[in-house]
């Protein structure tokens, strides 16, 4: 051992001694190592699911901290009522915003920048409600908010992002299952165009590289899959009764890549069928082989 | 003193029109919940000229009888004290300097009734004009397409340059400020609309002629005045001129309209707008307002040989505008597409009156005025831009505040199936066909629950002879509605590769592409 490691290891031992947020800090990191990387829980009633989910990554407190001000980032993108699941369940939006003021979020914010209109996402998605009941603000997103960001990407070196999701201490992405032409399904990753400005239908060039670029600069807290309802056909808008399957599950973790690969299992696919999945977990931005994830199932 | 009183009633009323018109807008739901069309629905010109172009009229469109009733009761009321315009022209002439030696326009009040002559001669013909000067759409049209829009810029612009100047203590302050109006009387959105400073600047100069002369609008121009006019000539609440009277002249000059009140023969009862301000001006307290008293004076004399050209001249327009190539049978114009829900052109445009509450209301903006599309005859009628906004599918709010049944008020599902013409690709400015880049943004964005636009996988070749797998957009003629999703979010800048004309429009047994229109059309 020379000089120079012995004083780093010196160092890093008394700040773990005399910071008091070192210990602490330290014990949740090692009860995440030891926690799933994901957690499918399915049952009949979708604010339990949410819930139980949740406890069992080891509680909304793990993510969300006091006084923290959360943005979630359901898909409104569409103006669908929530049986035609184009966009994000209300009750799962609405349970996430309750568990993270029990947590002690000081503000949660709720948006999109949906397709259709705004006003009328957020009313017929009955997200409005859902967020209006638990406490949470709906924020139409404003055209002066989208900065600039570095993205160094593939596809995209630079593109216009809204600001709240960066200022925001903690981000929890809310996505919906459904088919999408271009990509196969959209999920967690697809999910991030809803914070995009600019004329984002152009990365639809190369989506596949874009949406990966997107994913090295927006890091969720959480990301939770909605598959109360998926959408398996004529997506990513819907319309047909037909096209939608209950499934009564939501699946929970912190990996997108992960979710997305997890998620393409419940259209009868893998992820390594999503081309999306494969560059994200080429790129070293999460894991494509859920062989290598602990992944809890629970029923409720 | 009834000049405050009547101010304030007044005011109310404004106020109220105002109220509704800022109400004219989505909040999210199908529903706005206030009867934002009421001005419309009491305005007997509206209901008059409506009756006898279409000869069918809106259930609602009963309520203008209340106006025509108390009108034969009490005079001009609805001029002096309700109308939102007449109040406006009241504000817009309390401008002007008050003395002046020669008032101009001694005569010139009978202009108004040979206008109105006009309006109900090509009314009687087919043609509804009257919407293009009827004092109510012409505010509702005005404010919904310039004013407010302009307004809306000038509030939105102020707030930016506060916000992007960054100040402290003042930007946060103003942003507070901001967000109480956006969340009040600003609108959602802003507005765009094609003719914009055009619909703004003859608002303006109809504002402006009070300079000239105070309530010009109403006292020389206004057809609904003067068809109030010819029905207050026998009310019942009459002014009289007590013998106290000493012909000092002092009501002369205060009088809002051309009704002679200094004038005890010749007082003209068809122009007085009840303001009662000969009342309060009187030094003698001489003029009083009350019922049956005294007899009706001053009959309209408007020269029987005027009134007859007028209405001559109103029949003979409806022909002369009629010998439009777009009003010939068989012809319909690619990019005349009417709002879902809206009658066949010939009987849309005797229906519509032009008031702009479709195109405020109508939650993309896609919904703009006409210029000359649909012919002069067709001026601001509502034509769906789908570049600038689409039809919502889910959306039913220009059927539902359309004053007139111009456009239908269809339940959701009905609305769903009506097509308003059919969406078509250009394949040499789509990026798969002609650019080998994989895009269909206009397969994701079609809204019917069964895709009209469906995809083709294909392996086409770059320049270097590469294959490449891609997919192209097709449009299924069976399922496309012609809401113009597809357009709106077509990447394609400038011209789009994939546009909606109105051909296959629900609305027109002519104007179809496929031998067989689609099933499903709630118009046959």
């Amino acid at each position: 051992m020379n000089r120079r490691k012995f004083l780093k290891m010196t160092a890093a031992a008394s700040a773990g001694l005399v910071l008091p947020m070192g210990l602490p800090g330290l014990g949740r990191i090692v009860e995440a190592a030891q926690g799933p990387d994901l957690v499918v829980a399915k049952g009949a009633s979708t604010p339990q699911i949410v819930r139980s989910a949740l406890d069992a990554m080891g509680g909304m407190k793990r993510f969300v901290s006091k006084g923290d001000v959360v943005v979630l980032k359901p898909n409104i993108g569409w103006d669908r009522t929530p049986a035609y699941a184009a966009t994000t369940n209300p009750e799962v939006v609405g349970t996430l915003a309750k568990l993270c003021y029990e947590s002690g979020a000081k503000k949660v914010k709720v948006m999109d920048n949906p397709v259709s209109d705004a006003r009328r996402c957020y009313k017929q998605s009955g997200i409005a409600d859902a967020a209006a009941a638990a406490g949470a603000e709906m924020i139409f997103m404003d055209n002066r908010k989208y900065r600039e960001v570095q993205l160094n990407g593939t596809a995209l070196k630079t593109w216009p992002l809204y600001n709240d999701i960066f200022e925001a201490d903690k981000v929890i992405n809310i996505p919906i299952a459904k088919t999408h032409s271009l990509t196969t399904l959209t999920l967690a990753m697809k999910n991030w165009m809803g914070v995009m400005g600019g004329v984002r239908f152009r990365v639809h060039q190369r989506i596949d590289e874009s949406l990966v670029d997107l994913i090295r600069v927006i890091k969720p807290t959480l990301t939770v899959l909605d598959a109360v309802r998926i959408l398996t056909a004529n997506g990513p808008t819907g319309g047909d009764l037909d096209d939608v399957k209950r499934l009564d599950t939501v699946v929970v973790g912190t990996d997108q890549v992960a979710i997305d690969s997890f998620g393409a299992t419940l259209f009868g696919m893998k992820g390594s069928d999503l081309n999306t999945v494969k560059l994200a977990a080429k790129a070293g931005l999460g894991v494509m082989d859920l062989a290598k994830l602990n992944i809890k199932r629970i029923s409720v | 003193m009834l000049t405050r009183t009547r101010r304030i009633v007044q005011g109310l009323f404004l106020a109220l029109f105002l109220f509704l018109f800022i109400q004219t807008e989505s909040k999210g739901l199908d529903e706005l919940g206030y009867p934002v069309k009421l001005f419309l629905d009491f305005d007997p010109l509206i209901f008059l000229t409506t009756l006898l172009a279409s000869r069918a009229v809106e259930g609602l469109f009963w309520l203008s009888l209340i106006i025509v009733g108390l009108t034969v009761l009490l005079g001009r009321f609805f001029c002096g004290w309700v109308c939102p315009l007449g109040t406006l022209n009241n504000i817009a002439g309390s401008l002007r300097k008050k003395k002046r030696s020669k008032p101009p326009g001694a005569g010139w009040f009978r202009l108004k009734y040979y206008i109105l002559a006009f309006v109900l001669a090509s009314s009687v013909f087919g043609a509804q004009l009257a919407g293009v000067v009827d004092p109510i759409s012409l505010t509702i049209r005005s404010f919904s397409l310039a004013v407010y829009p302009a307004l809306s810029y000038a509030a939105t612009s102020f707030f930016d340059g506060i916000y992007r100047l960054n100040l402290p203590g003042v930007t946060p302050a103003s942003e507070i400020l901001y967000d109480v109006l956006k969340k009040t009387v600003l609108p959602f959105q802003q507005p765009w609309f094609l003719q914009g400073v055009f619909i703004g600047s003859l608002f303006l100069a109809v504002l402006g002629l009070n300079l000239v002369q105070r309530r010009f609008w109403c006292r020389f121009l206004c057809p609904l005045g003067a068809l109030l006019g010819l029905l207050s000539r026998h009310a019942v609440l009459r002014r009289e001129v007590s013998e106290e009277c000493d012909s000092c002249g002092a009501c002369a000059g205060v009088c809002q309209a051309d009704a002679l009140p200094a004038d005890r023969e010749k007082w003209r009862a068809s122009e007085c707008l009840v303001c009662n301000i000969c009342d309060d001006v009187c030094p003698k307290n001489a003029v009083s307002f009350g019922f049956l008293k005294g007899r009706p004076t001053g009959g309209l004399d408007l020269g029987r040989r005027n009134v007859v050209s007028a209405f001559l001249s109103g029949a003979f327009a409806v022909p002369l505008l009629r010998i439009s190539p777009l009003a010939r049978p068989r012809m319909s114009d690619a990019k005349l597409i009417r709002p879902p829900g809206a009658l066949e052109e010939p009987k849309f445009l005797q229906t519509c009156v032009r008031c702009g509450e479709c195109m405020k209301v109508c939650i993309t903006g896609g919904l703009q005025p006409t210029l000359l599309e649909a012919g002069l005859e067709g001026l601001w009628t509502p034509v769906l831009v789908p570049r600038i906004g689409f039809c919502e599918f889910r959306c039913t709010l220009c059927g539902q505040v359309c004053p007139t049944g111009a456009i239908k008020r269809l339940p959701l599902e009905e609305k769903q199936q009506v097509r308003l013409g059919h969406a078509a690709i250009d394949k040499g400015r789509c990026l798969p066909f002609a650019h080998a880049t994989p895009c269909i943004v206009c397969e994701e964005t079609c809204p019917t629950p069964k895709k009209a636009i469906w995809i083709e996988e294909v392996t086409v070749r770059d320049r270097e002879g590469n294959p490449i797998r891609l997919q192209q957009p097709h449009v299924d003629l069976t399922k496309c509605i012609g809401c113009g999703a597809c357009e709106k979010h077509c990447p394609v800048a400038d011209q789009p590769a994939i546009y909606v004309t109105s051909s296959g429009e629900s609305r027109s047994e002519e104007n179809q592409l496929l031998l067989q229109a689609p099933t499903g059309s709630p118009y046959k």
